[in-house]
């Protein structure tokens, strides 16, 4: 055996000559008392934001800061970084889901807000808080909303659907030979709308007391009524991008489209004035309309070698440099910047379609519940999608769904 | 083996052990390394409830096992595999199969056709699921398949998402079996150069038909050895299918309820933000299970593997 | 009238394989003509045949993205597979040659040990690996990301099975002259059997080219991305260009195409006399 394992060694060795750029930047010193950090973001489509990034990184004093733009799968990646000491010391998440903060994978960064919590916008702060303590800085918001095209309306008579049947209907008049009513995905709505139907009917994926939100017949009703899209005909489906890419809107694929208000620079600019946005409608009568936000938060990695210097450098990132934060959310696509007074300064949030997505994220918003787990989310998608695209019974799949979703909860609730 | 010399015979055991493993020890060791101990890792995460992280603590016994074999979409994914297994073999192994043949009897240009029907080997399922997913199956009118049936005056089809019929297993397969079907031939090639001349110069002895009845009694059982490893390396390819259900189907928020097998549907289990590795765990060990069984039925069904000394 | 019979036969043949040749050539067209089109062509309702002026200046766009270092990549795809070629090729022709031809008490028990490997799904053992690669340092190296992948029980099953049926006669030969098993290896064995060392290469080196979870993962810091993870930012990014992700793909596969229409014919003989299937 001893002769096996030199020659495995001496095999590696002078297979690996050399080393293959700089390594992770983890645990170094550079200069006295400077802590290098390795900062993750996943990869942005807009030209641009890896270069501001860098910029923003480059201008911090108190530690070397090196940043790692991810292409790919986001989340796999940083869960599997998550688990050894060679992952980022910080990083940002659309969580931290709460497997993460109970496991303690990630730090506690409710003092980095202190002074100024009250200013970040309730709906997505609170899927960032377990027991109180704030465990991701968010950094902007994201909304996702309805587009449509003012002109091919015009032309059908249809007016911007203010319900959930007017939408079906609209859909259905809206679809002509070469271009469909409606684009809500390419998986055919499951993936794109997720809860927001539930909302738009007056329930919730999760109650207040992290119970199961949408145990009730108005659930079923109104999943139900999404499968008419599919027996219509009316959904734009196998394009060549997804939802979140607005070219199908703009190539005038489809009359309609759901999407986010990132898009809107892009639409702007392909259609003028020819479009308007509208929120998710309501249906049923505890109906409201409903406009899912969700939120890139800036989370510490608690195998960390310098926890201290990330989280100061996080303070000072995500909750200081408040010219860096406007300039992220407004510079590359379009987002509502996270805090109040920032939001309230955005000038391009201020008029048009622009100003009237903030609004209904202010009245409509909402955000996947913190102690919604991706084990729930995935048995639910699969149920919407089998409700509206194969026309299984809503009533027995929700009721498998809450099952499911009863025991996840049960799981994580009863967790130290 | 021959008697040993009776001098030394355990010193020159020895001898050749030793030389055994210098041959042997550092592959060997590696594949400990880097394969066993991970598969041994997993086992003993598939005990535990493990959901983000590897050093778990909560022993749970057989629960996971449990939870997963009581799981209906594990067990439609079990479904989905053999269903999809049960197409994809046969139909590669007759398309590699008839294209070895055609190709074999080609008096010119037996090269050029070679190549051609090789070349997708070289490509990454990545490049080959854009090109279905973007170019030949998008589901809108400048798609290649639906221009073509839009000059036969049809209805543009959304062949990834369309459920009924499902169209979608036509892109899957295809784009297997365009990147499959050529690494196939080559072997088919390979067994058809080494069936010696005289079996067929006996078989027009005794009045055999070019063509079919050639082929039954002579070329097909000549090449039993090469159809016995084809077919073994095809059923394990379709156990380990991901790539093209991965690149094909998945969208940023998930994957639809449907054409999911076994390894897809682990991958939402145990990667990503649901990190549930304990139950991920324990998939990969029956999935395992699973594959071993088949494989080793079929192997001594077919007397795979045996020394011919 | 059987002659007649059999040229229509010949003739049928041809126009089938003709048929099936071109089907096996679309999506190439396809991955050029996206790749050279504007994107209005692309999505235009009626079918252009071939982009009317071919944008050459796609290719010149994508190789000075600043976003996507895709010259770094190949270089490091390069590497990368070159390396994992060489190497798989020293340590599985090895073992191969050793579980074929030295008598050993458990030679056997090794070899299904090493054949049994080929049942477990890698996919779910991944995260095992990943954090026993990282805990061993090799996060971000070179090492990291070619040693673990070097180790392939398939290239072993199929040197052994071609070292079975090598003829013994050369090797009896060679100890005659007083050669050990390490010196026959060397002389007589490997110059003998060029073929099989060219299959097993060219099927390791699409396998390394073409890899993309563990480049991905392994590998930190745009400079060390590999011509896959390059590929991938086209498919995930919110704003698909897809004439650039299709140029960005041809490129991809040109290297690879190269290699194996120069080797093709090594293939064929190589797995021809390897006894794969014996």
């Amino acid at each position: 055996m001893p002769i096996s394992r030199r020659l495995l060694l001496a095999g590696g060795a002078g297979i690996a000559l050399t080393g293959c750029g700089s390594n992770t930047g983890r645990g170094g010193e550079e200069g006295p008392g400077r802590p290098r950090l390795s900062h993750w973001y996943h990869q942005y489509g807009e030209p641009g934001t890896r270069q501001a990034v860098g910029r923003y990184a480059a201008a911090y004093k108190d530690a070397a800061v090196r940043i790692e733009w991810r292409p790919g799968n986001y989340d796999q990646q940083t869960a599997a970084a998550l688990l050894t000491d060679s992952g980022p010391d910080v990083f940002e998440v659309a969580g931290p889901t709460v497997e993460q903060i109970q496991a303690g994978q990630v730090t506690d960064l409710t003092g980095l807000l202190k002074d100024v919590k009250g200013e970040f916008d309730p709906v997505i702060l609170a899927p960032r808080t377990y027991r109180d303590r704030v465990w991701g800085i968010p950094q902007l918001v994201d909304t996702q909303l309805l587009y449509y095209r003012r002109s091919m309306l015009d032309a059908a008579g249809v007016r911007p659907p203010q319900s959930l049947d007017e939408l079906v209907d609209a859909a259905r008049r809206l679809t002509r030979k070469d271009v469909k009513g409606l684009f809500l995905g390419n998986s055919g709505g499951a993936g794109a709308l997720g809860g927001t139907p539930l909302y738009a009917a007056g329930l919730s994926l999760v109650t207040p007391g992290g119970q199961v939100g949408f145990d009730d017949p108005a659930a079923a009703r109104t999943l139900g009524k999404l499968r008419r899209f599919h027996t219509d005909g009316s959904l734009l489906l196998g394009a060549p991008t997804d939802w979140f890419n607005p070219a199908s809107f703009t190539q005038g694929l489809a009359a309609m489209q759901w999407c986010g208000l990132w898009a809107l620079p892009q639409v702007k600019k392909a259609l003028g004035d020819d479009f308007g946005v509208l929120p998710f409608p309501p249906d049923g009568p505890a109906g409201r309309p409903s406009v899912p936000v969700g939120a890139w938060a800036a989370a510490v990695s608690s195998r960390s070698a310098h926890r201290e210097a990330a989280e100061a450098y996080v303070k000072w990132l995500w909750v200081e440099r408040t010219d860096y934060q406007q300039d992220f959310a407004q510079s590359y696509g379009l987002h509502i910047p996270a805090r109040a007074s920032l939001a309230a300064r955005a000038d391009r949030l201020k008029s048009g379609a622009a100003a009237e997505a903030v609004r209904f994220t202010k009245e409509h918003g909402y955000a996947r519940p913190l102690l919604w787990t991706e084990a729930s989310q995935t048995a639910y998608l699969d149920a919407l999608s089998r409700i509206t695209r194969e026309g299984a019974d809503p009533g027995s799949e929700l009721k498998a769904v809450v099952r499911k979703a009863s025991a996840e909860l049960h799981r994580v609730r009863s967790r130290g | 083996m021959p008697a040993a010399p009776r001098r030394l015979p355990a010193a020159r055991q020895r001898h050749r052990a030793l030389w055994f493993w210098a041959f042997v020890g550092p592959f060997a060791a590696g594949l400990a390394l880097f394969t066993y101990v991970p598969l041994a890792w997993s086992v003993y995460l598939s005990f535990f409830d493990a959901h983000n992280t590897v050093s778990p603590t909560e022993f749970v016994r057989l629960d996971n096992y449990a939870t997963l074999l009581a799981d209906a979409s594990f067990r439609s994914s079990l479904v989905t595999f053999a269903v999809f297994s049960a197409f994809i073999v046969p139909a590669t192994y007759a398309l590699s199969l008839g294209l070895a043949l055609a190709v074999n009897r080609l008096r010119a240009g037996r090269a050029f056709f070679r190549s051609v029907f090789f070349l997708p080997t070289a490509c990454s399922y990545v490049v080959a699921a854009t090109v279905w997913k973007l170019s030949v199956f998008n589901g809108v009118r400048f798609g290649l398949a639906n221009t073509v049936l839009g000059w036969f005056g049809a209805e543009p089809v959304a062949w990834l998402a369309a459920t009924d019929p499902p169209w979608y297993w036509l892109v899957i397969v295809t784009v297997r079996l365009w990147l499959q079907a050529g690494f196939y031939m080559v072997l088919f090639l390979a067994g058809l150069q080494r069936i010696p001349p005289r079996l067929y110069e006996a078989a027009a002895l005794d009045g055999a038909r070019p063509g079919w009845q050639t082929f039954r009694h002579i070329t097909f059982p000549a090449l039993r050895s090469t159809s016995v490893a084809v077919v073994l390396l095809l059923i394990i390819n379709a156990f380990q299918a991901f790539d093209e259900f991965y690149n094909l189907l998945s969208d940023q928020r998930g994957y639809p309820p449907y054409a999911r097998p076994p390894l897809v549907h682990l991958y939402y289990l145990a990667l990503g933000q649901g990190q549930d590795l304990g139950l991920g765990s324990a998939g990969a060990v029956l999935l395992a299970l699973i594959i071993a069984v088949v494989t080793v039925v079929q192997a001594r069904w077919s007397g795979l593997g045996r020394r011919e000394d | 009238m059987d002659d007649a019979l059999v040229r229509t036969g010949r003739a049928l043949r041809l126009m089938l394989l003709t048929a099936l040749a071109v089907l096996f050539l679309i999506p190439f067209y396809l991955l050029v003509r996206g790749g050279l089109a504007s994107e209005e062509e692309i999505t235009a309702p009626g079918w252009t045949l071939f982009p009317t002026s071919p944008h050459w200046s796609n290719v010149r766009e994508l190789f000075t993205d600043p976003d996507v270092p895709m010259a770094r990549a190949l270089l490091n795809s390069s590497l990368i597979a070159v390396a994992t070629t060489l190497g798989t090729l020293l340590l599985a022709s090895l073992a191969g040659y050793g579980l074929a031809r030295i008598p050993y008490r458990h030679a056997d028990a090794v070899f299904y040990a090493i054949l049994g490997t080929l049942l477990v799904p890698a996919a779910v053992t991944f995260v095992p690996s990943f954090v026993l690669v990282s805990s061993l340092g090799w996060v971000s190296s070179l090492r990291g990301l070619i040693v673990p992948t070097l180790f392939s029980a398939f290239a072993c099953f199929v040197f052994r099975q071609y070292f079975l049926g090598f003829p013994r006669e050369l090797e009896d030969a060679a100890q005659v002259d007083g050669l050990g098993y390490w010196r026959t290896y060397w002389r007589v064995v490997v110059p003998n059997s060029r073929p099989v060392f060219a299959a097993v290469g060219t099927i390791v080196f699409i396998g390394a080219w073409n890899a993309f979870l563990w480049p991905l993962v392994i590998g930190q810091g745009r400079d060390s991305w590999t011509v896959q993870v390059a590929l991938s930012t086209f498919t995930t990014a919110q704003t698909v260009q897809i004439h650039e992700l299709f140029v960005a793909a041809a490129v991809s596969i040109l290297p690879l195409l190269l290699v194996f229409l120069l080797l093709q014919r090594y293939i064929v003989a190589g797995v021809e006399r390897s006894g794969i299937d014996d």
